[in-house]
């Protein structure tokens, strides 16, 4: 008996051939080792390990054990050997595919649709944010309100100004398009006791004919605060956290005195221009300072409209443009730019 | 209101720069003030290249028909030679004159230079060349002076402008005093007592003068004069006119105008002949009365108007405009002179309806003091006897008795609480004495110029307030309670835009407003101020249309637009407004309704698709789901293929299920299984699955049509829906036991109710 287990196999016509398990596994090596490709390593895998192959024939027809094992230890290193060079050979054709791949990576990628949200709704939501941080709710009143609320409710003196029809859209002579948010001011008051801090964000009209500076329909946020002790200097205070929160928190902000019928004393807030930083230039019309809205602290008569002791509550209230906001953060030199639903405009922002 | 600087001068000393004046002005006032500077321009000396003139010598120039060759005494060594155009003065008048190098007003520099074939160094000036008239016929001739007299010397060549923006609650200072007082008050000046000082009466001739309506015209102040010269005002008052914005028209109307501009108090002139009644009467207008009022248009009066009238008709609209023919002429030399009081709401009123605003009505609708009528009559008194030589011969003030100062109860430690700085009381008093308020014990007096507008406690502390506004400090209100959420639809909002947004959306803002005519809305502006902003809408979807054509138009590609806002439907009192979104994007029925449920799914909710019906829509390309339409636009609304949507806020927000709750999906598989069914071309995909998912129950996961079929073996009329079912429990492993009884119900379900026939 040879080192090498031999073993006989009966052929299907009847014949016996003896096997020689040295000379196979070498020739299966060689043919393995010089297997080019996967399907060649392929190839080879049936001609030796196949089902018709010499050497899964024999191992069928083997008897004794010591020539199955013997056999068996054949087959796994020709297996291991396939699988080595199967492995091999994948990988460097792997290689060479994805060299072959290779693309103009400057190239643009696909073509995905990308939506843009109007400048207008940014502010809006950095506005509700910046409130939001100061424990403000927000709320989204009516926009056509009687003449109560718009101004006999607020304060409006029987001959100021915006009571005109040449300021103010009527729709007859109890019903305006309101033309400022502050009607929610009275909707808060009378929904709710204090304490009461809100914002207030929606479209105002005013009989503005349409040019680069004002727009008929434009949108205001406009803040309230009702509780003990309120201060003017509270106003102050909360007005720069807005104005910085909104435009970068190295601005300056001022006030200016000034007159509103709801609210008294009434201020103005500036912000330092932020083209020139305040040394003056065309934006600011060379002042310095850009005007914001307007503020002030509730007018008693406003609290006793909606059945609150001044005495005991006081509280401020503020406006500002949201278009002007959008216009000075963007630097949109004309405000029909906001309305005219231009895609080379809206996809910038 | 335009304040010149040189006017306010008359007033107060001004010594601080200007700049920092319209500074305090614009924080402490709330005027905003813009400094201006007008007529020569003082620059690199050039104001000094203006001098007093005489001249020697004019005679016609040579070459030139039009043209005078004059020889003018400039206090030089020897006379300049300067052509001029004008012919209304000769040798001996005495004139401004601009040298060689100066800078005219409106830019231009002279330089010494030929004239058809004459030297001419200098220019002989004109009252509009250096901003003093409006008069460029004739050069400006001037009183005998010294020649080589610096012009600025005699003439207020340079001067700078206020333009002060002024605040409803302050028409005190719709005035040049007011102004100065103000000031005086900023910066603790003296100030100098108000213009006007009644002349000698020339005569004592009686005036009539009755008042019918005392709460509309609680004043009249009347002043009759004689032999009064009507002629162009002097240099000096119409360069003062000028500066402040007023054109000049005549001596008595130019002082009228001065008076108002001075005090604040509006004035008018009569031509007293021609009130033929002789009296002045003050009452409402009659039903059907008419005036023409010296515009020139005839006006049309309600009997709420208040008159003036001469006893037999009426001459003047009150406070608004004057009568054309009781109007100041040439020839007019009998004036009476009107210093009245008019009560703001009705003339409001009356200018309101006739919409007619002057520079008077634009006063008396903010409110004049009443005390202001005798000071502006003293003024314009004074002017009339000195620059226009008339007769003051005879007077009434006919009013019911001034009012009283305010009297205010003030708490000094109310200013402390409302402000958040303390003010000590006596500082506090102080500043109120420097702004007119005299204390008295616990109370303050308003002065009279403020009464309107300081009435309550807190109008006093606005006073103080606006004294230390840049002391106040930034503080933050101390909180008891907090309110920083959004809500659940501010959040749902938000996530609405972003997924629109994601799926490739600009938003856009459209006007709320639409052409008349382009949408039915039961709400509309009488008054528009342009047809294009008429109808409040009641659809945002023909907006978006416009807008897309207008990208179509500017060559833009994969158009996809959405907008949120309002829409304003019939309602009861006010209009029902809802707040929708619209959309519209290229491509059919599918791209849209496969826009609209990707919103749903994102708003974790299930839309449920029936037949809708919309003209704007494709007839057959149209769905409705519970909060609005989406479909294919009808093509006649915008050329090409475009999906469109609009759905309502609220009703999209109340089928979310947010918070979503979890469901087991993940420890027992799905069961995959299709069905394919042939049923009728009309039964509806949407309804067979309806019935599917009613028919399986709750283990039924997914019901979703895959394929459409239709072939010759089908049979017209008939159609092959694949459905594709998935079963899952989140109890059990579901076997094929378990589903097929379920399967069976649904194929026996739609068998019943569709007659479906199953195909596989």
């Amino acid at each position: 008996m040879a080192s090498y287990g031999l073993g006989s196999l009966t052929r299907a016509d009847g014949t016996v051939a003896r096997v020689d398990a040295q000379t196979l596994e070498s020739q299966a090596l060689s043919a393995i080792e010089a297997a080019a490709t996967v399907d060649e390593v392929e190839e080879a895998r049936v001609r030796f390990l196949g089902r018709k192959a010499e050497l899964p024939q024999a191992l069928r027809a083997v008897r004794d054990r010591e020539t199955g094992m013997t056999l068996n230890a054949v087959r796994r290193r020709i297996e291991e050997s396939a699988d080595t060079r199967e492995e091999e050979l994948g990988r460097a054709e792997l290689d060479r595919r994805l060299r072959e791949e290779r693309v103009d990576v400057t190239l643009p990628g696909d073509e995905l649709p990308v939506g843009h949200l109007h400048p207008i709704t940014q502010v809006r939501r950095m506005v509700e944010d910046a409130f939001l941080g100061l424990g403000y709710e927000i709320r989204d009143d009516r926009e056509v309100e009687t003449v109560a609320y718009n101004f006999d409710k607020l304060a409006f003196e029987p001959t100021h100004a915006a009571r005109s029809p040449r300021d103010t859209f009527f729709l007859d002579e109890t019903r305006v398009l309101r033309t400022e948010t502050s009607a929610s001011q009275i909707h808060q008051l009378e929904e709710r006791e204090p304490p009461v801090y809100m914002v207030s964000i929606g479209r105002v009209y005013r009989r503005d004919a349409i040019t680069a500076t004002r727009y008929p329909i434009f949108h205001q946020f406009e803040g309230l605060a009702v509780d003990r002790g309120i201060t003017l200097a509270d106003l102050k205070g909360t007005l720069r956290h807005v104005m910085r929160a909104l435009y970068g928190p190295e601005r300056a902000v001022r006030f200016r005195t000034h007159y509103f019928p709801f609210t008294e004393p009434s201020i103005e807030p500036d912000v330092s221009c932020g083209v020139c930083g305040g040394v003056g230039c065309r934006t600011c019309k060379y002042s310095g300072w850009i005007e914001m809205g307007g503020a002030g602290m509730v007018d008693p008569r406003v609290f006793e409209n909606v059945g609150l002791d001044p005495e005991l509550w006081s509280g401020f209230a503020f406006g500002c443009g949201l278009e002007r906001t959008a216009q000075l953060r963007h630097d949109i030199p004309d405000i029909r730019a906001l309305w005219e639903g231009d895609l080379r405009v809206l996809r910038q922002f | 209101m335009l304040i010149p600087v040189s006017w306010l001068r008359d007033y107060v000393a001004l010594e601080m720069p200007l700049a920092e004046l319209g500074e305090r002005l614009s924080v402490a006032t709330g005027v905003v003030a813009a400094i201006e500077a007008r007529g020569v321009s003082d620059e690199g000396g050039n104001l000094d290249l203006f001098r007093v003139g005489k001249v020697l010598e004019a005679v016609k120039h040579p070459n030139a028909d039009r043209l005078q060759l004059c020889k003018v005494d400039l206090g030089e060594a020897e006379a300049r030679q300067i052509v001029c155009g004008a012919w209304n003065f000769g040798a001996g008048a005495t004139v401004g004159v601009a040298l060689p190098g100066a800078v005219l007003p409106n830019g231009l520099e002279l330089d010494e230079r030929m004239v058809r074939g004459e030297s001419s160094n200098g220019m002989i000036l004109s009252e509009e060349e250096v901003q003093l008239g409006s008069d460029h016929a004739g050069i400006m001739v001037l009183p005998e002076l010294v020649p080589g007299t610096p012009l600025a010397d005699v003439l207020p060549l340079a001067d700078h402008v206020l333009d002060v923006e002024v605040t409803g609650n302050r028409p005190d200072l719709l005035s040049i005093y007011g102004v100065a007082r103000e000031i005086a008050a900023l910066y603790e000046l003296e100030l100098a007592p108000p213009p006007g000082i009644d002349p000698a009466r020339a005569d004592e001739e009686s005036l009539s003068i009755a008042i019918d309506d005392l709460a509309g015209c609680p004043r009249y102040v009347g002043c009759l004069f004689r032999e009064v010269t009507v002629a162009p005002s002097p240099v000096w008052l119409r360069a003062r006119l000028l500066a402040a914005g007023m054109r000049p028209i005549s001596n008595v109307v130019d002082i009228t105008n001065y008076a108002m501009l001075a005090l604040g108090s509006p004035l008018h002139a009569f031509d007293w002949s021609t009130l033929r009644g002789g009296r002045i009467v003050v009452r409402r207008a009659e039903a059907g009365e008419t005036l023409r009022t010296l515009d020139g248009v005839d006006r049309r009066l309600d009997p709420s108007d208040l008159m003036i009238t001469d006893g037999e008709r009426s001459v003047a609209l009150a406070a608004i405009m004057g009568g054309e023919e009781t109007e100041i002429g040439e020839a007019t030399t009998d004036v009476l002179l009107e210093a009245a009081n008019f009560e703001p709401f009705g003339i409001f009123r009356t200018s309101e309806r006739l919409r007619l605003r002057t520079e008077g009505s634009n006063r008396w609708e903010k409110g004049v003091d009443p005390h202001l009528a005798g000071q502006a009559a003293k003024l314009a008194t004074q002017l009339l006897v000195e620059v226009a030589g008339a007769r003051w011969v005879g007077e009434a003030d006919v009013h019911a008795g001034l009012p009283e100062r305010p009297s205010i109860v003030y708490r000094p430690e109310r200013a402390d609480a409302a402000i958040g700085l303390p003010t000590p009381p006596a500082e506090q008093y102080g500043l109120l004495a420097r702004l007119g308020f005299d204390r008295d014990g616990e109370r303050v007096l308003a002065p009279t110029w403020r009464a309107r507008d300081v009435t309550r406690e807190i109008d006093v502390v606005e006073e103080v307030a606006r004294f230390r506004l840049d002391d106040v400090p930034f503080t933050l209100p101390t909180r008891r309670a907090m309110f920083g959420t959004l809500s659940r639809a501010q959040q749902l909002r938000r996530r609405l835009e972003d997924a629109l947004v994601g799926l490739g959306f600009s938003e856009t803002y459209t006007p709320s407003l639409r052409p008349a005519g382009t949408d039915s809305g039961p709400w509309s502006l009488p008054e528009p101020i342009s047809v294009e902003l008429t109808v409040l809408r009641t659809s945002l979807l023909p907006s978006l249309v416009e807008a897309a054509r207008r990208n179509v138009d500017a060559g833009a590609e994969r158009i996809a637009l959405f907008e949120i806002a309002r829409v304003y439907l019939a309602g009861d009192d006010l209009p029902d407004e809802h707040v929708r979104v619209a959309g519209i994007v290229e491509g059919g029925f599918g791209r849209a309704k496969g826009v609209v449920e990707a919103v749903y799914r994102a708003l974790k909710a299930e839309p449920s698709f029936e037949r809708g019906e919309d003209e704007r829509f494709h007839p057959g390309k149209t769905a409705r789901t519970a909060a609005g339409l989406v479909g294919e636009l009808h093509p006649a609304a915008l050329e090409g293929t475009w999906g469109a949507f609009e759905l309502d806020l609220e009703l999209l927000f109340a089928v979310s299920q947010e918070p979503v709750t979890f469901e087991d999906v993940v420890s027992f598989p799905l069961v995959r299984q299709d069905i394919a069914v042939a049923v009728a071309e009309e039964v509806e995909a949407g309804a067979l699955v309806a019935a599917v998912r009613e028919a399986a129950g709750p283990e039924l996961r997914e019901a979703r049509v895959f394929d459409v079929y239709r072939g010759e073996q089908l049979g017209s009329g008939i159609k092959s829906v694949a459905i594709r079912l998935a079963f899952q429990s989140p109890e059990r492993t579901l076997t094929d036991d378990d589903v097929a009884p379920l399967r069976e119900r649904i194929v026996a379900t739609l068998a019943e109710r569709f007659g479906a026939e199953l195909r596989a």
